[in-house]
C-alpha cells in the first residue's frame, strides 16, 4: 500500500523523481478504474515495474516509439480512459510536439504526459537527452495544464492531482536519485496555487522543480548578508498563480530560478505577468543560458550553467549591489 | 536495541517478513525485494544506523549475510 508516511517520503527521495512517479502510479487505480499507464520502453527506468506486475491489463509498453505512444494515449483518452504516458522530457516535448499539439492542445484529450529526467538529470547522455526547453514548448500550446513538482512527495501529489482533472496535463520531473526533500510531511497540493515556503521582505525567489530546494539553501545563505528571502514553490506553470507573483512585487528583487532555459519557462511566464504591473521591482531570471554544454554528470552541468547554490547566491548579491 | 536487532528489523519492516525469513533473504528472492524494495531497505538501514551508503555498497548488498559484511565498512559491529 503506497501511503504518505515518513518512511515512504524517505524512500521516494532515494528513488528520485522517476521512481516516485512509478510509486505514485500504484495509487491511481484507487482514484479511477479508467487509469492506464504507457511507457516507451522505459518501464524499469520510470519505476513502473510494480505497476506492470500488479496491473498488467492496464500497462502498455509501446516500445521506443514516443510519437506512437502519444497517439495511442490520445486514442485511449478519446475512449474514456485516463492515460499516463511517460518518457524522457526532451522526447516527450520535442519528438512528440505535433501529437501534443493536435491531440492534447487542440483536441484537449485528457492525456497525462510525464516528462522524465528534465533538465540535467541524464546529462551524462549529452545534449540529446538534456531537456531545457520542454516548458517553453508546452507553454506555447494552449489548454495543457503544466506541473513541475519540487520533490518526490510533490511528484506523488502532482500525479494524483493530474488524475483527478479532465483535460491534458504535462508533468515535468526533475532532479536525480537521492532527491532532496522539500516537503517532509503531507501537504495540500492545489493545481494553480503556489506555495510560500518561507517569508521574507528583501528578495522573493520564485522557483520550480529541483530549484525549489536549492532556493531554500540560497535563502539561508543570504541571511548572512542580512537579506530576508521569501521562497515560493511555483509547482504549476499553467495555470500560473499570478496573484502570488503580484504579491512578490512588494519585494526589492524578484528572482526566478529553474533548471530550464531562461527562455520560455518559469522566468518568462513570470516576466509576462510582471509586464502588466505598473509598479514592480527588478526581475532576475536564472536558468540555463542558450548553449549546449559537453556531456557530464548532474553537478558538473549545474556548475556549467551557473545553477549551483553558491553561484545563485553570487548572482543575487551582484544584482542587489547594482540597485 | 542491539545492532543485529536493528539490522534484522530493517529487513522485517521493509519486506514484512518474520525474523527467520529475513535472515535467509537474498535480493529478488521474494517479490518485495525488487529494485524499489531494495532502496527501501537501504533507506531503513541508513536511518537505523545514521549512515550514508556508497553507491557500490548499495549495489553489492545482495543478501542479509552480505549486508552484514558491507556494514562493517561503516564501523557497524554485530
Amino acid at each position: 500500500m503506497v501511503e504518505i508516511t515518513p518512511a515512504n517520503i524517505q524512500l521516494w527521495s532515494k528513488l528520485g523523481s522517476c521512481g516516485a512517479y512509478g510509486q505514485a502510479t500504484l495509487t491511481l487505480p484507487n482514484i479511477s478504474d479508467k487509469i492506464v499507464v504507457l511507457t516507451a520502453d522505459l518501464c524499469s527506468f520510470s519505476g513502473l515495474e510494480r505497476f506492470k506486475n500488479k496491473y498488467p491489463e492496464r500497462f502498455f509498453n509501446i516500445g521506443i516509439s514516443e510519437q506512437n505512444m502519444l497517439g495511442i494515449a490520445a486514442g485511449l483518452a478519446k475512449e474514456g480512459f485516463i492515460p499516463f504516458a511517460s518518457t524522457y522530457a526532451t522526447f516527450a516535448s520535442m519528438r512528440c510536439a505535433d501529437q501534443i499539439k493536435v491531440c492534447m492542445s487542440y483536441m484537449k484529450l485528457g492525456v497525462k504526459l510525464v516528462g522524465l529526467t528534465s533538465g540535467f538529470s541524464v546529462g551524462i547522455l549529452g545534449a540529446t537527452h538534456i531537456s531545457l526547453e520542454d516548458l517553453a514548448v508546452m507553454r506555447s500550446l494552449p489548454n495543457i495544464t503544466i506541473l513541475s513538482p519540487a520533490d518526490c512527495l510533490s511528484v506523488v501529489k502532482a500525479v494524483q492531482a493530474a488524475a483527478q482533472i479532465e483535460g491534458p496535463v504535462y508533468i515535468r520531473l526533475s532532479g536525480t536519485m537521492n532527491n532532496p526533500i522539500v516537503y517532509h510531511k503531507d501537504f495540500d497540493f492545489k493545481i494553480g496555487k503556489a506555495i510560500t515556503l518561507q517569508e521574507g521582505t528583501d528578495i522573493c525567489i520564485i522557483a520550480t522543480g529541483s530549484m525549489v530546494f536549492t532556493s531554500l539553501r540560497v535563502a539561508e545563505i543570504l541571511k548572512k548578508y542580512k537579506l530576508t528571502t521569501k521562497v515560493v514553490d511555483m509547482h504549476t506553470i499553467r495555470p500560473l498563480d499570478t496573484s502570488t507573483i503580484k504579491e512578490a512585487c512588494k519585494s526589492k528583487l524578484i528572482v526566478t530560478i529553474e533548471e530550464h532555459s531562461k527562455i520560455g519557462g518559469l522566468g518568462s511566464a513570470v516576466a509576462e505577468t510582471l509586464s502588466l504591473e505598473e509598479k514592480k521591482p527588478p526581475h532576475l531570471i536564472l536558468g540555463a543560458d542558450s548553449f549546449y554544454a559537453h556531456a557530464g554528470d548532474y553537478n558538473y552541468l549545474l556548475q556549467t550553467y551557473g545553477l549551483t547554490t553558491e553561484q545563485i547566491v553570487e548572482q543575487i548579491l551582484n544584482k542587489m549591489e547594482k540597485k | 536495541m542491539s545492532n543485529i536487532d536493528k539490522y534484522t528489523n530493517a529487513f522485517v519492516e521493509t519486506f514484512e517478513v518474520d525474523e527467520q525469513t529475513a535472515k535467509n533473504l537474498k535480493y529478488q528472492e521474494i517479490e518485495a525485494w525488487d529494485s524499489v524494495g531494495h532502496m527501501g531497505l537501504i533507506a531503513a538501514l541508513e536511518s537505523a544506523f545514521d549512515i550514508m551508503m556508497e553507491p557500490e555498497d548499495i549495489i553489492d548488498l545482495s543478501s542479509y549475510e552480505k549486508g552484514k559484511e558491507i556494514l562493517a565498512k561503516y564501523d557497524i559491529e554485530f
